[in-house]
């Protein structure tokens, strides 16, 4: 026999030492935890039980402990002891809760020992003591027979929001270790926009509880602009653009407009409304479902609300096989299956819905949300066509539906993750991991980040909530160089290249290169631009003017980096409104294709935080940049 | 960030009658307040902008240092097994739609992605290969995929490659009928090929080098001569010939044997097979020597070098006869030569003895010089053993 260990007690090999970090999305109503791959992507991985969306649930049933997916069904026959939507109760005080909508979980009650605290009670069986163990000066040497354990004793326990978070992110960070293998070392954690500083405090107090390291609480929308602004630009997606991000989630839409100005983000207004959301498809459902199952049985059933209680049963058994129902339909554009054992009465059901049956069930969900989009885009002062690329989360916008209902107020080129067809198969799309991903990939961002100096230190704190940093100006309107063309057609008179879109982050820098016609003649060749600020609108008429045919036809087969062009061509308008400056270069290396002079030309603008602009030519040429001619404009 | 839009927009060109306009004076509309978003590498480089006060050049430099630093962060440790440079070739159709059973038929270096090493490939290098191919095409990573999932045919394939390539025996048989060389086995220059070449000279080497090194590694003796230059000498011609006429060659065909069916329990049929795979071996491999042999005949009649021998030493004899029936004095120098040449080599064989002489002598000297102060340490032991035993 060999010697040889069958494995060694130290660890592996460390493929690198970037510190283990997690990215947690910690919703309302369900969870998901993603890590770093090797490729330095972020992936969402699945829990123990293979789910990748883990419902935020904790129940108790005897001496056990459900927590996650698992506790799910435990709604149905021990439903006060299951405790469900309870981060939205983090921070906040028992008095300022309303208890307007009945539960079907936990009661929430007032904490016995903390003043003003909200707590779930709940009944469970606190394990027997075990029996004294045998010595030789307690025992008259009795029987061989072990003392029986005594039965466990009914106890009621009680637990405020705060420990319930902790136990439940506490069983995600395993799971996650578990994946891993190692320790994780750090996590962000996603936290809805309105939430505020005293809610904040409690659920980083709640995660050092269960013993993780917060490296930042991030919002929603940060999260899902981190994961669309990581790795590769889509082609038809310009460094700039303007994004809707829809989280459509269980309990409630959350709405924000961002800025996208080469990866720097910002939100230009948002909204939320906790009366539409995957409950309230549920709802729908629910009662499509019970209806059918009244017609064929001729059995009573009345749902969403119930108030029997054999009625209120059957919606719960109803709500747990509907989401799979929703599922399903997400997935396949087949008919989806529905069935529930015993829903009342003992009388079984199974039913089925085709998408289109249930797109018109849900219509006015869709509906609602769509209104509330449009009303989010008109609080911002802008179009729908202002809008360059829609970001679903959440697992109700997964739904193909709605990006159908969407797709008639957009721009047609607008860009989601349906027309990218990045939802299916865990693309970058995917709605339903695309916040843990985001904070996944912000956690190796922070936990990267050196703290040596002073200054180093400064920039980490950039990153928690509240920072001064976070605060920045930005531009109003957008600057663009035109380029002067020989009986040009339109109001602009020449070629319009936008370069510092509005709503730019100062200090910004945009570089960009492109050739120059020069004509056919021989002598000295100039190549000279205004720099004009442009005040941009939407023309609601759709009659286009003649130039922007021809620009059209000239942009046609571009990669359409310029989204905003694009959709200018078609509604949008653009009037000038202040020349700025104007700049003119000789230029040295031209050279002859087909008779006509080109030449590759660098133009660089920056703008600093004063507003001050700095404009910067070059040309290109075989030999190296050539001499810059640079320009400034000074602020007001 | 420095980066850069391409742009595709062609701005047209200048009009004659544009003149720079003078700066207007504005200046851009007043700036408005916004709140970041604190997330992402553009908000990192934002606040590391503002918080050292760098300009953008400034940054870029910064932000070259930062990737250069978490680059050593991550220590090249992320890629540190050494592939040994194999396992990126291209899979085409064809390949990836073999048939693994016709695995006999099939190309196992071409499987493995091994196809420019061959015969050279190590085995740290098929292990390597196939350990790439394994993660590329294992069943269980297609499962989920559309379409056929149950298709592991090309793995298969590979499993079978690997069990050829690592198994000595078995890889020398397939080496010895390697199909990537079967094809170029036949693209030997022809006599008509050497006799009409325009510079021949040039074109026996170009021509033959790759012959002759493609043979030598069926040679059990290595290091193999190749053909050389034009210039070699005549030793070493008649080596390279001596030794070709004289190949030890491994090249076996038991790979091309014929199966025995399989399932029949005949005895004789078996022994039939076997008897017939015998003798097909046999002639196959007595078809190869004597290709072999026809090929370094071919080569040794148009060697170009073997010409220039011949030449030579005819030159020589005709100034040998020439000098023979030439000058005496030509011939008393020779001897004189010559004589000279033997005294020198007397006086080098003495110079050696002698040499040789004293070094015996300096050994025997060394020799004696131990003996004695081994002879002194064991009087001095014993004197200091007398003083002990006098107190």
């Amino acid at each position: 026999m060999s010697t040889q260990p069958n494995g060694t007690a130290d660890a592996p090999i460390e493929v690198s030492s970037a510190p283990t970090v997690v990215g947690i999305n910690f919703g309302n109503s369900y969870a998901s935890i993603s890590v770093l791959t090797k490729e330095g992507s972020a992936d969402c991985i699945a829990n123990e039980d293979g789910e990748r969306q883990i419902a935020c649930a904790v129940a108790f049933l005897g001496e056990e402990m459900y927590i996650g997916n698992q506790a799910k069904p435990q709604l149905v026959k021990n439903s006060h002891n299951a405790i469900l939507g309870f981060r939205n109760l983090l921070g906040k005080k028992f008095s300022e809760l309303s208890f307007e909508k009945p539960t079907a979980s936990a009661p929430v009650i007032q904490h016995p020992e903390q003043p003003d605290v909200p707590a779930y009670k709940v009944q469970v069986l606190q394990p027997a003591p075990s029996p004294i163990p045998t010595t030789a000066s307690n025992t008259p040497a009795a029987s061989k027979v072990a003392t029986p354990r005594s039965e466990p004793t009914p106890a009621e326990r009680v637990l405020s929001v705060s420990e319930v978070t902790s136990i439940f992110l506490r069983s995600l960070v395993q799971s996650a270790e578990d994946f891993l293998g190692k320790k994780v070392q750090g996590a962000v954690i996603s936290v809805p926009t309105w939430f505020d500083d005293a809610q904040r405090a409690a659920l980083t107090q709640a995660a050092e509880d269960a013993g993780i390291h917060v490296l930042q609480l991030l919002e929603d929308a940060g999260a899902a602009a981190v994961t669309t602004t990581t790795g590769l630009t889509p082609q038809e997606l310009s460094a700039d653009r303007t994004q809707l991000v829809v989280d459509l989630g269980a309990s409630s839409l959350e709405l924000s407009l961002l800025a996208i100005r080469e990866g720097l983000a910002f939100s230009l207004a948002t909204l939320s409304d906790p009366t539409v959301g995957g409950n309230a498809i549920d709802d729908k459902l629910i009662k499509f479902f019970a209806k059918e199952f009244t017609k064929k049985t001729k059995t009573p059933l009345t749902v969403a609300p119930a108030t029997e209680t054999q009625d209120k049963r059957a919606e719960a058994k109803l709500r747990l096989a509907v989401e799979h129902t929703k599922r399903t339909l997400s997935a396949s554009p087949g008919a989806a299956t529905c069935s529930v054992e015993s829903l009342k009465d003992g009388l079984d059901f199974t039913g089925t819905i085709t998408r289109l049956r249930f797109d018109m069930e849900v219509r006015s969900v869709y509906d609602k949300v769509y209104a509330r989009v449009k009303e989010l885009v008109e609080k911002a002062g802008l179009d729908l066509y202002d809008v360059d690329e829609i970001v679903y989360v959440g697992g109700s916008a997964s739904l193909p539906g709605l990006d159908e209902t969407f797709a008639q107020g957009f721009a047609e080129t607008v860009v989601t993750p349906f027309t990218a067809g990045t939802v299916v198969g865990g693309g970058v799309g995917d709605p339903t991991t695309i916040i843990s991903r985001g904070c996944a990939l912000q956690a190796r961002l922070v936990a990267t980040l050196a703290e040596g100096t002073e200054e180093e230190r400064e920039v980490k704190g950039a990153f928690a909530s509240g920072s001064k940093w976070t605060q920045a100006k930005a531009t109003s309107k957008t600057i663009g160089m035109l380029f002067p063309e020989e009986n040009a057609e339109g109001p602009l008179g020449g070629q319009w290249i936008p370069t510092v879109l509005r709503d730019t982050v100062v200090p910004a820098r945009r570089t960009s290169r492109f050739d120059v016609d020069l004509g056919e003649g021989e002598g000295e060749k100039k190549v000279g631009f205004e720099v004009w600020e442009v005040k941009e609108g939407i023309k609601v008429d759709k009659i286009k003017p003649p130039k922007f045919e021809d620009e059209e036809d000239a942009q046609a087969d571009e990669d359409e980096e310029e989204e905003e062009e694009e959709i200018e061509v078609k509604e949008k308008t653009v009037e000038k409104e202040s020349l700025l400056t104007a700049l003119s270069f000789v230029v040295k290396e031209a050279k002859q294709v087909k008779g006509r002079w080109t030449t590759k030309v660098e133009v660089q603008s920056i703008i600093d935080d004063t507003g001050s602009l700095e404009i910067t030519a070059w040309e290109v040429g075989p030999s190296g940049k050539g001499e810059k001619t640079v320009v400034v404009v000074s602020s007001a | 960030m420095a980066s850069v839009r391409e742009l595709p927009v062609v701005p047209p060109p200048l009009p004659a009658s544009w003149t720079t306009p003078e700066s207007s004076g504005k200046s851009i509309s007043p700036l408005v307040e916004r709140r970041l978003l604190p997330a992402g590498t553009a908000y990192l480089a934002h606040v590391k902008r503002a918080v050292h006060k760098l300009t953008f050049d400034e940054h870029d430099k910064h932000a070259e240092e930062e990737r250069k630093r978490l680059e050593a962060m991550n220590g090249g440790c992320v890629d540190a097994e050494d592939d040994l440079g194999v396992g990126d070739e291209p899979e085409d159709e064809e390949l990836l739609s073999l048939d693994p059973k016709e695995w006999k038929k099939q190309d196992h270096y071409q499987v493995l992605g091994l196809s420019h090493l061959r015969y050279k490939a190590t085995d740290d290098q098929i292990k390597i290969a196939h350990r790439k191919k394994v993660l590329k095409h294992h069943p269980d990573k297609k499962a989920g995929l559309a379409g056929d999932s149950n298709d592991d045919a090309f793995f298969k394939c590979i499993q079978k490659a690997f069990e050829v390539l690592t198994n000595p025996e078995r890889r020398r048989q397939f080496d010895s009928v390697d199909p990537y060389y079967e094809l170029l086995e036949a693209d030997v220059p022809t006599e008509k090929q050497l006799k009409s070449a325009r510079d021949p000279q040039k074109f026996f080497f170009h021509a033959f080098a790759p012959v002759f090194e493609r043979e030598a590694r069926f040679s059990r003796k290595q290091p193999v001569p190749m053909l050389g230059t034009y210039d070699n000498s005549k030793e070493t011609v008649e080596a390279f010939y001596d030794f070709w006429y004289n190949f030890d060659s491994w090249r076996s065909f038991e790979y091309l044997d014929k199966e025995v069916n399989e399932g029949s329990d005949n005895r004789d049929d078996k022994r039939y097979t076997e008897k017939k795979n015998k003798s097909e071996r046999a002639r196959r491999k007595k078809e190869d020597t004597a290709r072999l042999r026809s090929l370094v005949d071919l080569a040794l009649a148009y060697d170009p070098r073997i010409k220039r021998i011949k030449e030579e030493e005819k030159a020589a004899r005709e100034a040998k006869k020439k000098n023979k029936g030439g000058v005496q004095n030509g011939v008393s120098a020779k001897q004189n030569a010559e004589e000279e040449k033997k005294k020198a080599e007397e006086e080098a064989k003495r110079k050696e003895e002698e040499e040789k002489a004293a070094r015996a002598e300096a050994k025997k000297a060394k020799a004696a010089a131990a003996n004695a102060a081994k002879k002194a340490r064991r009087a001095a032991r014993a004197a200091e053993e007398g003083a002990t035993a006098a107190q």
